[in-house]
């Protein structure tokens, strides 16, 4: 008769004499966990390969325009497919996707999934302005002016709709998320270090070595700069790890990633200009930075803890 | 509930939009961006659960199921006690829990016998009907995107079903782990605390059904009031342990316009102990959010800036 209350969806199988291990309901997590599974790590990593490689183009275009625009050009209608594919998958994730646009009947300063929301679908806006402008002008009909007026337009919104994704997701109960107070401080960091990482590939495989040369230093900047509000984040979440994993797994799965995340692309980009060196780099830190997201959105998931302090 | 909606749903109803597809597919659209006129405000309402009274009967479980007409949610023996309910859910907005709390069981087990060295242990049963709380600054309501859950005419949380899309934010805030979202249908549920009972002049109906009249419902001050002196009694006769629960803010939370009268720890009946509302740190967060990009961008711009030919 005494036994743990496991959570209803986990009740499978009637329990057998043999399995009772504790009374009441103090050892059980109070909260629920969304059904936000692996659909949001993809989301939480396109939407910084979006809002980051946006942005990373239009700092760019506008701090150098000689060297940058036409890499700049190419760049945002990279970053609204980037776009349209995650706003997509946010569309899918909800439990029923026909009602996706009653996000936009109101607006709620104080919820960040309405200011996200917001932020993104005016943000979709001018960038697929400026996107369809530099089809354009790469066809041959510039409208220069026009271009540069829908990137200072979209600016604000796609740092919004980069900001907002951390706080989303620790503005919450669940165990683990919420203590992490750099979240959001890390993805948006973390969106424009990805964002100048394809920046680079772009201008890579486009041939512009003097926009190459200025991105790869660039690049290693901000990848070092990244390891701050990583670190900072790590420190937020060491309670709910350390009751997760073993001192040994925590050890593993932080060498593997920051071998991964900042250890390869950082040797291979010092290493060579190379199209190849870049790209693999590239590809090394998309992994450790989906990863990362990955590993985040799964604590309350697979908590066996009893992280009872609301 | 949602197979009875079904049913429903196939039946002509005089509101029923124009017919076509295109004005359907219209309506669909248009109709969650039609604001009605709120209702005026009515008397604050709530429930107050005195849990030293409940005796388990499940009545309120029943009552809250027939009324809200929702669905079994099928039966497994848990092994926890009487409780083969296990969690409030979609389908699910009253829970009663039993807490067995006897000298013979391992220590060491989640049992708090909350004495002192010296005090004899009691031999008892701890029996809570356990719903939603009501919270005047609801951590779900700040996080509903589509502005489905409001605070109606009575002060209470109520979810409007038809503007709900399922997007989870409310089940990841609530700290009491009381919404969920239906795999049927894919919206949001919760208590409603009967409002279209209440909006006809009635009591809920787990209040109704409540035999021992452990759950308390009526105007919030009016009960706050009763529960506190019930808490005075109780000292007087002898169980100094008890106390309320949610009925003032705390540091960290606001009052909940559904608190319950305790004999033990709040975790004991699987309520946090120091209830937080995670939007004390959005602020923080945004600031956090907002530096680390800006960080990055001059970082950045400073870098191009420098090395440009």
């Amino acid at each position: 008769m005494h036994a743990s209350t496991t959570s209803q969806h986990a009740l499978t199988q009637p329990r057998l004499p043999g399995e009772v291990k504790e009374v009441g309901y103090e050892s059980m997590t109070v909260t629920k966990v969304p059904d936000w599974y692996g659909m949001i790590a993809w989301d939480a990593l396109l939407n910084g390969m979006a809002t980051g490689l946006f942005m990373a183009a239009a700092v760019s275009e506008l701090a150098a325009p000689a060297v940058f625009k036409p890499v700049a050009k190419v760049a945002y209608p990279v970053a609204l497919v980037l776009l349209l594919v995650d706003l997509t998958m946010l569309v899918f994730d909800l439990g029923d996707p026909l009602r996706f646009h009653h996000m936009l009947r109101v607006f709620k300063p104080y919820s960040p999934m309405s200011v996200g929301t917001w932020c993104l679908t005016i943000f979709s806006l001018p960038l697929t302005a400026a996107a369809g402008l530099s089809v354009l002008a790469l066809l041959g009909f510039d409208f220069e002016w026009a271009r540069i007026l829908a990137v200072i337009a979209a600016l604000p919104f796609g740092f919004g709709s980069a900001a907002y994704k951390g706080v989303l997701l620790s503005t919450n109960a669940q165990p683990g998320w919420k203590d992490a107070r750099w979240l959001g401080g890390y993805l948006t960091n973390s969106a424009l270090l990805m964002g100048c990482g394809e920046l680079l590939v772009l201008s890579a495989v486009m041939g512009n070595t003097q926009a190459t040369d200025i991105l790869r230093t660039a690049f290693i900047v901000l990848l070092l700069l990244n390891l701050i509000p990583l670190g900072l984040l790590f420190a937020n979440l060491q309670l709910a790890h350390a009751r997760l994993y073993t001192p040994a797994q925590q050890w593993r799965v932080g060498l593997l990633l920051f071998a991964t995340g900042v250890l390869i692309p950082l040797s291979l980009t010092l290493l060579s200009g190379g199209l190849v060196f870049i790209f693999v780099a590239i590809i090394f830190l998309l992994l450790a930075s989906w990863s990362i997201r990955f590993v985040y959105i799964k604590i309350p998931h697979t908590s066996p803890l009893a992280l009872r302090s609301g | 509930m949602a197979s009875r909606e079904k049913e429903l749903s196939k039946l002509t109803q005089t509101s029923d939009p124009p017919g076509g597809q295109l004005a359907q597919v219209a309506e669909r659209v248009t109709y969650p961006f039609r604001h009605g006129e709120p209702p005026k405000p009515q008397t604050p309402t709530g429930f107050y659960t005195d849990t030293t009274v409940c005796i388990g009967c499940k009545a309120c479980e029943v009552a809250c199921k027939q009324w809200n007409q929702l669905p079994s949610d099928g039966f497994e023996w848990s092994g926890n006690s009487y409780d083969n309910t296990t969690e409030l859910s979609a389908s699910t907005w009253r829970h009663v829990k039993f807490i067995e709390q006897f000298a013979d069981l391992p220590s060491g087990n989640g049992v708090s016998l909350n004495t002192t060295p010296g005090e004899s242990i009691l031999n008892r049963w701890l029996m809570m009907s356990d719903h939603c709380k009501h919270c005047l600054a609801a951590p779900c309501n700040q996080a509903c995107p589509t502005g489905a859950i409001i605070h109606n005419e009575f002060e209470n949380v109520y979810i409007q079903a038809d503007i709900c899309n399922g997007c989870s934010c409310c089940v990841a805030a609530c700290p009491f782990g009381v919404i969920t979202r239906s795999d049927m249908g894919g919206h949001s549920h919760k208590c409603t605390l009967c409002y279209d009972r209440q909006r006809d002049g009635l009591e809920p109906a787990c209040a109704k059904a409540c035999p021992t009249q452990s759950i308390h419902f009526g105007p919030i001050d009016e009960i706050r009031e009763n529960a506190r002196k019930r808490v005075e009694e109780l000292h007087r006769r002898g169980v100094p342990q008890a106390y309320l629960y949610g009925d003032a803010a705390s540091e960290t939370y606001s009052e909940m316009h559904s608190f319950y009268l305790l004999v033990d720890r709040p975790s004991v009946y699987g309520l946090p102990d120091e209830p937080f509302n995670p939007w004390l740190h959005m602020m923080g967060d945004y600031a956090r959010s907002i530096v680390g990009g800006l960080a990055a961008i001059v970082a950045l711009f400073i870098a191009l800036f420098l090395l440009r030919p």
